[in-house]
């Protein structure tokens, strides 16, 4: 049994800390991504990316051993569902080309220019959150990139979070399955726009609120272009629902991309929000689509 | 005593580090769960200092945590100073047996998930929005007594040890 006077102590010290952690809390929520605690973290990483990156590039083939063979049981399923997939993807193809020559016919109608090709920066997640409940990867590319807070960060497949803290060489992406994070969002089979939030699960939910159409199960969702450069492929919508009468549509949406096998990924520099609402000039288009910035 | 802080300080250093970079989704997490190694060696480690530096290091761990995680500061330094008080309050019972450890470490990590859920939920985090987390809370329970059953007889060892240097000295 500790000496009473020590207990004391050390339950003083025990509220003390607590006190200091709850108003350490309450500053960095009301911060808001700037002040002391971004301060604190720049420094941290400044002092732990390098060893983070080491121990990365040490626990890569061990984490890669592990999940192979936590994989092998599955590998049998993932086989036949491809084999499924590239038959749905030869028929598709087909469609494509099809439409493909349809699209070139109008651009050169209505005379539009192709989308310039976004500035890019590439770079490698080198490490995770600490803990089940954090939605988010490091990456090894800072403001000494380029990198800004709220560019948008993708892969092959499509869009995977956005930048939320920067430090010199390295940034912080807030993932598209956080909850925190919402992403404005396209239906390009309706042309609807909606509100795709992550759960933290591996699905996110899609609202839209004045959704006059349906969507439907397979309907392919990009970005529309407010927060995120337009046309970046978000996911599939999940679940076949309409919107009743005064209310929102609500369903569940399959993200493009599989959040636990990205490694490399793009982090687009070269476009803001304000572009979408600037007017085009003939002489220099605004980067991005030119067919959305019309709307 | 000094001494065995700066251990175990540099203890949950390297287990942050290894943390962010072997456990978590793209990384080893079977069932959608992974073990918090941090918390851990918390528990292992503060079993053998005195209360006040014991929660120091408590309230470290959680704070790196918060720096090297996607989490506002301080909320993890909450989850963390509790972990590192409670231990304290029941680290005599840790004498009667690796059972008692075992039901200790999985109670105190359901405790600590539970406590950041809850916290972090207050201050506006949605970790509830998750229909999952449940399991969250939980599941690293379990991945946590198998993570001590290695981490804290060698904490166990080595604390004891620098302890008998310096009696001896």
């Amino acid at each position: 049994m500790l000496p009473s006077r020590r207990f004391e102590r050390s339950t003083g010290l025990f509220v003390l800390l607590l006190v200091t952690s709850f108003l350490v809390t309450t500053f960095d929520v009301r911060a808001d991504g700037a002040g002391v605690g971004d301060t604190l973290r720049e420094g941290a990483q400044a002092l732990f990316a390098p060893v983070q990156r080491l121990a990365d590039s040490l626990t890569r083939p061990i984490v890669g051993f592990i999940d192979g063979v936590s994989n092998i049981a599955g590998l049998r399923e993932e086989n036949d569902r491809l084999a499924e997939r590239v038959r749905g993807l030869e028929q598709e193809q087909a469609e494509v080309l099809s439409l493909q020559t349809q699209l070139d016919e109008l651009r050169k109608i209505n005379d539009l220019a192709p989308p310039d090709e976004l500035d890019a920066v590439t770079a490698r997640i080198f490490s995770n959150g600490v803990s089940d409940l954090d939605h988010i990867r490091w990456i090894d590319r800072g403001t000494d990139d380029g990198i800004l807070v709220g560019q948008a960060v993708i892969d092959e497949a499509g869009l995977i979070g956005r930048v939320d803290f920067v430090a010199d060489d390295s940034a912080r992406i807030r993932l598209v399955s956080d909850p925190r994070l919402g992403v404005g969002v396209r239906d390009l089979a309706t042309n609807e726009v909606g509100w795709v939030e992550g759960q933290g699960g591996d699905f996110l939910t899609l609202k839209m609120f004045n959704a006059v159409e349906p969507v439907h199960e397979g309907d392919l969702l990009v970005t529309d272009g407010t927060r995120f450069p337009p046309g970046i492929t978000v996911g599939t919508v999940r679940e076949t629902a309409s919107a009743e009468v005064g209310f929102q549509l609500i369903s569940s949406v399959v993200p493009a991309v599989n959040l636990s096998e990205a490694d490399f990924v793009k982090v687009i520099v070269g476009w803001s929000p304000l572009d979408a609402t600037q007017p085009v000039d003939e002489e220099q288009p605004a980067r991005g689509n030119p067919l959305i910035i019309e709307q | 005593m000094n001494r065995n802080v700066g251990f175990a300080l540099g203890l949950v250093i390297v287990a942050v580090i290894l943390q962010s970079a072997l456990f978590g989704e793209g990384r080893i997490q079977p069932f959608d769960a992974s073990p918090n190694l941090v918390l851990v060696v918390v528990v292992a480690t503060v079993r053998y200092l005195e209360p006040e530096p014991a929660l120091l290091v408590g309230f470290t761990a959680g704070l790196l945590m918060d720096l090297l995680g996607g989490s506002p500061l301080g909320l993890w330094a909450m989850a963390m100073t509790v972990v590192a008080f409670l231990t304290l309050r029941v680290r005599d019972r840790a004498d009667d047996g690796p059972f008692t450890v075992a039901v200790g470490v999985f109670a105190l990590s359901v405790a600590a998930h539970t406590l950041f859920g809850v916290l972090g939920t207050l201050f506006g985090q949605r970790f509830f929005a998750d229909p999952g987390v449940l399991r969250l809370m939980i599941v690293p329970g379990l991945y946590n007594v198998v993570l001590a059953a290695g981490v804290v007889p060698l904490a166990t060892r080595v604390m004891r040890a620098r302890d008998a240097r310096r009696w001896v000295a």
